[in-house]
């Protein structure tokens, strides 16, 4: 975190090498997510790069006192990859999901840009699909309890409860390492 | 909205994602700001969210990054000196312009002055002219008027009386002659007009031959005729329009002796 505030301190001063170091942290994680709602690669790229671009222009407003700089440029491609699904397709404005759903069908892209890792993939499924939902498919709370066709209060508390659960995966790694660290 | 139900309806969460709107959002920075707790709690919230997106990464392809890079030089040069250049020509741009306007309107006020004074010098030119012609047709007149004024009132002026005949009873012709200045001059108001065939004329008595004086003008009352040395009358007689060689004498109207 100290790191990345001087570097973003770097990038409101339009060093291009701040730009550069924050590009290769997070690009990875953005590409992810874009990749994953968009499900079309030449597309997630232009969307990757307009998103840096929005990144390096409006620098002057991320505020780090709001969040974490990630939250903020997830923020900034979310919004671009769905932009770009309205205009490609109008249906996707509609509350009818299985149009998206029916869509993605149809293009073929690599099954492993669409798998999930990490502490998301040893949840139990309705928690998996939640933060699937919410997080790679860009749908809002509203939309999402809708397609999974539970309410909103059952959705909010999966959200929850997976997240919960992702942390704990995440500090008990932490701890296992910092043990082993401690070990050695 | 209260601190508990930020926690628990998983607003926290759909602001983290960007689901709500510009002013739940700002409601909930003043909270973070505000509550220690509540900002630790939206970091972990953060911190999971971040976590799997780390953890779902997928390596963009390396092109991507070098085409930023050059889309950033390329759009951060020309920015920077587009963007003074703009100011600066926009703003001689205005300069320019607003002389040029002002150039315009002067102009356009200047010759329609010119127009205004051209008009007025015509009529001042017309009416000059104008003047002018009437001056010396005043002059003119004038100087006839003198002429045949002291002619009449000269102390060796006869004045001889043409009376109509019985052909033109109502004629009368007053002439005035002066035998040392060799003068004739004659007032034919009392001439009654003639049609445009016509003319009166008027001859000298020569020792029984009549001789020309001249035709009778008809837009003239003051007239000055030829003298004719040693004449012994005067005649008036009407002739075909522009006068005769010979009187018709059938077509006397008025005659006078000269003593």
């Amino acid at each position: 975190m100290q790191n990345d505030n001087a570097l973003i301190q770097q990038l409101k001063n339009k060093d291009e090498r701040a730009l550069s170091v924050l590009y290769d942290k997070y690009s990875g994680a953005i590409y992810g997510v874009i990749i994953k709602m968009i499900r079309d690669e030449g597309k997630a790229q232009n969307i990757l790069q307009d998103t840096f671009m929005t990144v390096w222009d409006k620098a002057e407003s991320y505020d780090v006192d709001k969040g974490r700089f990630y939250t903020w440029v997830y923020r900034i491609a979310k919004n671009k990859t769905l932009n770009v699904l309205r205009k490609t397709d109008p249906l996707i404005q509609t509350d009818d999901f299985s149009v998206h759903i029916n869509k993605e069908d149809a293009i073929s892209i690599d099954a492993e840009y669409l798998e999930l890792n990490g502490a998301v993939k040893k949840l139990e499924d309705h928690h998996k699909e939640a933060i699937e939902l919410v997080y790679f498919k860009g749908l809002t709370h509203r939309e999402a309890h809708k397609e999974m066709d539970v309410p909103l209060g059952t959705f909010k508390s999966y959200v929850r409860q997976a997240l919960k659960q992702v942390r704990e995966t995440y500090t008990k790694t932490l701890s296992l390492i910092l043990l082993i660290l401690n070990a050695l | 909205m209260d601190k508990k139900t930020l926690l628990e309806n998983g607003i926290l969460e759909q602001y983290l994602l960007g689901e709500l709107n510009a002013d739940q959002c700002t409601q909930i920075e003043k909270m973070l700001v505000s509550d220690a707790e509540l900002k630790a709690h939206f970091d972990e919230l953060e911190e999971a969210f971040e976590t799997i997106g780390l953890e779902n990464a997928v390596t963009p392809p390396a092109l991507v990054k070098s085409k930023l890079l050059k889309d950033i030089k390329t759009q951060e040069s020309p920015k920077v000196v587009t963007l003074k250049k703009t100011n600066n020509t926009k703003f001689y741009f205005g300069i320019a312009a607003s002389v040029a306007g002002l150039l315009m309107i002067g102009s356009f006020w200047m010759y329609s002055q010119l127009n205004d004074v051209k008009e007025q010098l015509q009529i001042v030119e017309m009416n000059n002219t104008e003047l002018n012609s009437t001056i010396e047709v005043l002059n003119v007149k004038l100087k006839e008027n003198n002429a045949s004024f002291n002619a009449i009132v000269n102390p060796d002026t006869e004045q001889y009386i043409l009376k109509g005949n019985a052909s033109l009873p109502e004629a009368k012709v007053v002439s005035y002659v002066n035998h040392k200045s060799k003068s004739v001059i004659i007032n034919t108001e009392r001439l009654p007009e003639l049609d445009a065939e016509h003319d009166y004329q008027m001859w000298a008595d020569v020792e029984g031959v009549m001789i020309d004086m001249g035709v009778i003008s008809k837009d003239k009352t003051i007239m000055t005729m030829a003298y004719i040395d040693d004449a012994e009358s005067l005649n008036i007689t009407i002739e075909p329009a522009g006068g005769n060689d010979h009187p018709t004498v059938e077509r006397l109207v008025t005659n006078v002796y000269l003593r």
